[in-house]
């Protein structure tokens, strides 16, 4: 256990001491989320509202009005089914909906007769900013189109829906979260091999040190910095972008150290094979860039040709960004929660089967 | 089997240890006695470091008993690394962390070990104490490697070329050093390919070759068996064949290193005058011309037809 505990602390501070495994696990990950978080929040300030009015009376007409004269909304128009598609790739905020006979119910309405009129309003709570800013403008909108009228003529009936495309900054942190664990991972081969091509594995192996104790110490230091790694970019998410953490952190946390452990063991197969410190980079830099693109990293994976979606239906990191995504800002899902965890559990233990069969010691 | 020993740590016998067609270690055997010096002298790729390795636990022999305090190497490896103190040829390890902290790493994987204060004192490493590993000179890297192997205050300490490419001093300096571990009693088991190295240090020795043990005793007694001769030597002329060099008075083999040609002789001035003559015939000089007693480097040459250091 001394032997367990002090070859861990040894191995953080090497890590510690290594400003370059110090940026590229630390500062390179923070430096997509502002790259990309600058990118995307940039442009025009007006919320886009998509507007759908199936009712065509003079009453909707004065509603649409009323909407077009505010001016920080972007009116989209088209049909409901239009509308909600374009919602649910994210390209309008939010979705008022009039249904037919509303002019009819404004109309009894304003008469004393029979309930206020309903106007449809969809969000997607799990994006609150935009969310909130959709049903603000609309609340202001209809107690403008209400003034006069007691008890009001006009209601919104605010609708939940999930999209599948979050705002870009929700859907990045998360990904990035996804990508930082999957190169701190695959990154535990270099040292490996490196130790191994110094004879330090050696070394170690002439003492009474066990196997198990060496390799376990390196994974307890890298599951250590996964953690700080995933305190580090959901804080930033969550303090510099607004990105509100919807699901368990506990969660969070449990899918970073699994995710972590299946990139670790990925890494132990490069480790297995690769003979020199030199072979040991071109291969994580032979798996990391694919993986890094082909998992939905920075665009959804169904936006791709499908031959690639087929490629990422088998990639480890498509299933950690993408419970991630569930779990932190309640993404839509590519799989449901266990299967991801199953798939990257999977993962895990075939490429440790294949490191015990392959690694070599010395 | 020469010189009588008692209570021996380290035996080896038969050992051997094949990768594809090559015999590394081809049927070795030796024995070292407790507080002994052994050298394992011979050229790069003679199989002393497999062999070496073998008895650490390190590698498993293919053929033939290792046994080393009395614990059988293949079977029971765990148990012998409580006890032994080993060094590898290179010595580079955790470049990020001072010395202190390597030693206490070290010291943590050992049920006993010495206080890391006098391992430093030691090693006369004090004034590097927490400076980076990385920062040391050879000669200082090379220390704390032996520091590293008497962590466990070890019985039996195995130094794998520890003073290859070292400068004259620092390589001295690691000569006294194994001087001192001698004084208390360690046994010490060494590789080298400096001839120099071997006489200085190695109470008994084994010079291999292509994987087998070819002559084996105390540094006096490999010399001695091989050459009752003394060496002639002088620098090549050109025009003076090694024919006509066998041929004169005494000579029993002419040998080349490096420009240089050996005659070994029974009588040298015979053998000089001979040489004299057939120089003065050509019109020549023999330049640099030095007699020598015979040393372990003529009897590698003798044994293998190649200069050590080859």
């Amino acid at each position: 256990m001394q032997a367990l505990l002090s070859l861990t602390v040894a191995n953080i501070k090497s890590f510690v001491r290594d400003r370059q495994a110090l940026f590229w696990t630390l500062a390179f990950p923070l430096i997509f989320i502002f790259l990309f978080g600058a990118i995307f929040s940039g442009g025009s300030n007006k919320t886009k509202i998509g507007w759908a009015d199936a009712d065509g009376t003079p009453a909707s007409a004065a509603l649409h009005q009323v909407f077009q004269a505010v001016p920080v909304v972007e009116l989209v128009e088209g049909t409901k089914d239009e509308l909600l598609a374009k919602f649910q790739h994210g390209d309008v905020a939010g979705l008022v909906v009039v249904d037919p006979g509303y002019g009819a119910a404004v109309a009894a309405a304003q008469a004393g007769q029979g309930a206020p009129a309903q106007v449809a309003v969809y969000t997607d709570p799990s994006q609150s900013t935009s969310a909130g800013a959709v049903i603000g403008l609309v609340s202001g909108v209809l107690a403008q189109a209400n003034l006069g009228n007691r008890p009001p003529s006009i209601v919104p009936t605010l609708l939940n829906l999930k999209t599948q495309d979050l705002n870009a900054v929700s859907y990045l942190v998360p990904s990035i979260l996804g990508m930082s664990l999957m190169q701190l991972g695959i990154f535990s081969a270099i040292p490996l091999v490196g130790d191994r091509q110094k004879l330090i594995l050696k070394r170690l192996s002439a003492t009474p040190l066990r196997r198990w104790q060496l390799i376990g110490s390196n994974i307890i230091m890298r599951l250590i910095v996964g953690i700080a790694q995933t305190i580090i970019i959901v804080g930033i998410g969550a303090l510099v972008f607004n990105v509100k953490i919807t699901g368990s952190l506990f969660a969070v946390a449990g899918l970073a150290l699994l995710g972590a452990v299946t990139f670790i063991s990925l890494g132990y197969v490069v480790a297995s094979f690769a003979k020199t410190e030199d072979s040991a980079n071109g291969m994580v830099s032979a798996i990391q860039f694919p993986l890094m693109f082909l998992s939905g990293t920075f665009f959804p994976i169904d936006v791709m040709p499908s031959a690639l979606q087929g490629v990422a239906r088998f990639l480890p990191l498509t299933y950690l960004s993408d419970a991630m995504r569930q779990v932190m800002v309640n993404g839509a899902a590519f799989a449901p929660l266990a299967v991801c965890v199953a798939v990257l559990a999977g993962w895990a233990v075939v490429c440790f089967g294949i490191s015990a069969r392959f690694f070599k010691w010395v | 089997m020469t010189g009588v020993v008692t209570d021996t740590v380290i035996r080896c016998r038969d050992v051997r240890k094949t990768y594809g067609d090559v015999h590394a270690v081809d049927g070795v055997t030796f024995e070292v006695g407790r507080g002994e010096i052994f050298g394992l002298l011979g050229p790069n790729g003679a199989g002393k470091t497999t062999t070496v390795e073998m008895l650490e636990g390190l590698r498993s022999p293919d053929g033939g008993s290792l046994e080393v305090l009395g614990i059988d190497v293949a079977a029971h490896p765990d148990a012998l690394k409580e006890r032994i103190g080993v060094t590898l040829q290179t010595a580079e390890l955790y470049p990020k962390l001072t010395i202190v902290e390597v030693l206490d790493l070290f010291r943590s994987f050992y049920r006993r070990s010495l206080p890391t204060e006098q391992l430093i004192d030691f090693l006369d490493l004090g004034e590097r104490r927490n400076g980076r590993t990385k920062e040391l000179s050879g000669g200082q890297r090379q220390r704390l490697a032996v520091a590293l192997a008497l962590v466990n205050d070890p019985e039996v300490v195995f130094l794998d070329e520890p003073t290859t490419g070292l400068d004259p001093a620092a390589r001295r300096s690691l000569w006294d050093l194994v001087e001192k571990l001698k004084a208390q009693g360690k046994t010490i088991l060494l590789t080298t390919h400096y001839m120099e190295e071997a006489e200085a240090l190695c109470d008994r020795l084994a010079i291999m070759d292509h994987g087998k043990v070819i002559e084996m005793g105390t540094v006096g007694e490999v010399v001695s068996r091989r050459f009752k001769e003394r060496a002639v030597q002088f620098d090549r002329i050109e025009g003076l064949e090694d024919a006509r060099l066998a041929a004169m008075t005494a000579v029993s083999s002419v040998k080349h290193d490096d420009g240089v040609v050996l005659l070994y002789t029974a009588d040298v001035p015979a053998t000089i005058s001979d040489l004299l003559a057939a120089t003065e015939t050509l019109g020549l000089e023999a330049s640099n011309l030095t007699v020598r007693r015979a040393t372990l480097e003529d009897v590698f040459l003798d044994l293998t037809g190649r200069a050590l250091r080859d």
